[in-house]
């Protein structure tokens, strides 16, 4: 079993773990020779499910694997990974290497970078005035990690350089499990229907922080009311086929909602539906009009952490079975390469019917 | 009647602030001990394998600085302090130039101390606190008057140094994940590694919980100087080192590690412009097969050791370059009154003697232990920690004691490898009977 390649997209990469690591501490990675699949699915609560194509974080990628269709199955933590990752986020290059150290098989990553400034002109210099603003505090790093970019560059720019800048060889060994394709045959993805309501969502920020405020909210009153204080609160999310969406809490003695307007319910590709357009649940939806709505009750602490989806910066669209599923696709852009095809991940929401 | 009164500067509490910090990641509590013309803060951990210290020149780092010999601290005034109440002061309202315009209001702009001791007089430490936005915060602190415990650095035994800008050492030492407890430190040729590993065992069924294990190779040509035994595997605590750099990094100098064999102390040292700073910390580690070959390098162009002056915040880039042998030179300056090698055999000129019997005799008090304190079994055979027994010797003439020196040598039949663990419980330092260390520099 080899696996060998360099890493691309290293700033999406970690942004990927990170979104991950909301859910679970474990991820599935299966890699093969087209594409590279990350699994995540907690013992409860919402699983992501992805299918990138290998370019899209590797190249110069070699696999060998006596496996069926030459798959390699590793399962590994997401925080090793993940801090492996910030380490080599402005490196000069990162490859991966599976190998057996000691005995034991990890995932060695090797890093060449150089720090960024060795000497400081200014002795005791202060930090850049002008530092780089800091993501939203919702989307912070779930291990707290300072964002190691952050005023990284200005200072490269103050500082003249006193001496060569030396290379440093770093290398980061992730601790994996290699699967066995039995073991792993039993996690299967779970069957998306055809949606009733598909529609894109509103910045993920302002979703999330409404989202969180219902909650605590209810956690709140649930106190106070001293009773099911322990269960977590359900928001109501609801959806049409005429850009509205809202959120929804109704606690024993409030009962608020949010509504957004005009958001997008993109266009089907008929060549990619198993109906016909005409018959398809949303073409019906949206016949009905305005009022029609598809709802779902998720539970509002898994649903927070669905929604830290959104330092991906990516489109999100969520496709509503009125009151079985919720399925969120998040479209992760290149930052590297604009013109290359979106990566997707595959929300399915831990949901409630009424 | 106050003992000692002194002023911090708008700087001044942020500088004490990151000391105490420093200090606060290797104990609880914190020794202050001052003088006429010195003043210091120091802590040792509890397992005794590690030793931290700062020193702050009077002059230049207190706004005013009056000691007033009274009683029992004729010499000097010394106590313990619990280190997170004495933070606690200095934190959360000290605002940090992120914040919005109202925090601003609540910067502290100088802080007066006051230490208060002796005959009918509560031991208090108190600190007034003068707001930017004219509030005044008194707040009185007990303290404890004990001797301050110090690890002393025999700096002829460590013949093996390098000296690194500080900032990319915390930068390297940034990369390294959590969960790990050790950091070793081996050369190899022309590179320098430093590998971060845990020693935990874990089964096989949880052997993804283990930690990212994490190695980084380094060229010597990155260290501003460097003298090593080739292949010499060092190991020390992780989390020291991160305190370590952590605090280092703010003042932007070079950091210098001084040290010899595994199992006997590492020194790390750097200064800023009105504080030294000093660490002692125990290794463990393996010793390769070539003590002869050395890992080597000398930066060029650096300054003669008679270059006094030290590193000034608008020092130019060049004299920002040579700056980490000036502030070897400094150390060296600081240490004047020190014995030359001991391979000269030499008696120094009477003075330094004199005063380091002194300053062994002025210490015998400092080791009335609590049963607590008492340092661990010497698992070398190496000596304690402290100097109980030296207590009861004649003061003599350490220099040219054929003795003294048997004593000062390596330890070549220590195991080095076995029980990590143990081997960083064991105290840092053992107190030699000259006067090496700063702490005890003579009073001039």
């Amino acid at each position: 079993m080899r696996f060998h390649s360099d890493l691309k997209n290293i700033r999406t990469f970690a942004k990927l773990t990170a979104a991950f690591s909301t859910l679970e501490k474990l991820v599935w990675l299966r890699l093969s020779d087209e594409t590279a699949h990350f699994t995540v699915v907690p013992d409860t609560g919402s699983q992501i499910w992805s299918t990138l194509p290998m370019d899209f974080l590797f190249e110069n990628c070699t696999i060998q694997s006596a496996e069926p269709s030459n798959t390699i199955n590793l399962e590994l933590s997401l925080q090793p990974l993940h801090r492996a990752l910030k380490s080599a986020q402005g490196s000069i290059s990162a490859s991966l290497r599976l190998t057996k150290k000691k005995g034991v098989p990890v995932l060695s990553m090797t890093i060449t970078t150089n720090t960024k400034s060795s000497t400081s002109k200014f002795g005791n210099a202060p930090p850049p005035a002008a530092a780089p603003l800091k993501p939203p505090s919702s989307f912070d790093d779930p291990f707290g990690d300072v964002d190691e970019d952050a005023g990284g560059a200005d200072q490269t720019h103050l500082e003249t350089s006193l001496r060569r800048e030396h290379e440093k060889i770093i290398t980061q060994d992730i601790p994996i499990r290699v699967l066995h394709p039995d073991t792993v045959a039993s996690t299967v993805q779970p069957s998306l229907q055809e949606p009733d309501v598909h529609i894109q969502l509103p910045p993920l920020l302002q979703l999330k922080s409404i989202s969180d405020r219902f909650t605590k909210l209810a956690l709140a009153s649930g106190g106070g009311g001293g009773s099911a204080s322990s269960k977590s609160p359900r928001l109501e999310i609801s959806a049409n086929m005429h850009g509205g969406l809202r959120v929804r809490i109704a606690t024993e003695t409030a009962d608020i909602s949010s509504a957004w307007t005009d958001l997008d319910n993109p266009q089907l590709d008929p060549a990619q539906l198993r109906v016909p357009i005409e018959e398809h649940p949303s073409t019906k939806f949206r016949d009905r009009g305005p009022d029609s709505w598809a709802s779902i009750y998720v539970d509002g602490k898994d649903w927070s952490r669905v929604l830290s989806a959104g330092r991906l910066e990516g489109r999100v669209i969520a496709c509503f079975c009125h009151n079985q599923s919720l399925v969120l696709y998040v479209y992760i852009p290149h930052y590297d390469d604009g013109a290359a095809d979106d990566a997707v991940l595959t929300y399915h929401v831990q949901a409630y019917s009424a | 009647m106050a003992i000692l009164t002194f002023t911090l500067s708008e700087e001044g509490v942020t500088a004490f602030r990151d000391a105490l910090n420093c200090l606060s990641k290797f104990s609880e509590d914190v020794s202050i001990e001052a003088r006429k013309d010195s003043f210091f803060l120091s802590t040792m951990n509890t397992s005794k394998s590690a030793y931290a210290s700062f020193r702050f020149a009077t002059n230049r780092f207190f706004g005013r600085y009056q000691y007033q010999a009274t009683g029992q601290f004729q010499d000097k005034f010394y106590c313990s302090m619990y280190i997170r109440g004495l933070i606690s002061l200095f934190r959360s309202r000290s605002g940090v130039e992120s914040r919005g315009d109202v925090d601003k209001q609540t910067i502290i702009d100088r802080c007066d101390v006051a230490i208060e001791d002796g005959e009918g007089v509560k031991s208090r430490f108190i600190a007034r606190i003068i707001f930017r936005n004219g509030l005044t915060a008194t707040h009185r602190l007990p303290f404890e008057v004990s001797m301050p415990v110090h690890a002393k650095f025999n700096r002829q035994e460590a013949l093996y140094h390098w000296s690194i800008s500080s900032r990319t050492l915390k930068q390297l030492v940034d990369h390294f994940g959590p969960g790990t407890e050790y950091l070793e430190v081996n050369t190899d040729g022309d590179h320098v590694n430093f590998t971060c590993f845990s020693e935990k065992t874990i089964s096989d069924d949880a052997v993804l919980k283990k930690p990212l294990h994490t190695s980084i190779s380094v060229e010597t040509d990155e260290f501003d100087d460097i003298d090593v035994e080739d292949k010499l595997q060092i190991v020390v605590s992780i989390k020291d080192i991160r305190a370590i750099t952590q605090h280092a990094a703010i003042t932007g100098n070079a950091i210098a590690a001084r040290y010899s064999l595994p199992a006997r102390p590492m020194q790390l040292s750097y200064a800023s412009d009105a504080i030294s700073c000093e660490f002692l910390i125990m290794t463990v580690g393996e010793r390769g097969g070539n003590p002869a070959q050395r890992t080597k390098k000398v930066r060029k162009g650096a300054p003669s050791s008679n270059n006094h002056v030290p590193p000034h915040l608008e020092a130019t880039s060049r004299r920002t370059s040579a700056a980490p042998s000036q502030t070897a030179a400094e150390i060296q300056r600081q240490q004047s009154e020190m014995p030359p090698p001991a391979s000269s055999r030499q008696p120094p000129n009477p003075t330094p003697r004199l005063s380091a019997a002194r300053a062994s005799a002025s210490r015998i008090g400092a080791f009335d232990f609590r049963p607590s304190q008492r340092p661990p079994p010497p698992t070398l055979r190496s000596d304690s920690l402290f100097v109980e027994d030296e207590a009861w010797e004649p003061v003599r003439d350490e220099d040219e004691d054929g003795d003294e020196d048997a004593r000062l040598e390596w330890d070549h039949s220590a195991d080095p490898v076995s029980g990590l663990v143990n081997r960083l419980m064991c105290p840092v330092a053992n107190l030699e009977t000259e006067s090496l260390y700063f702490a005890h520099e003579p009073r001039r």
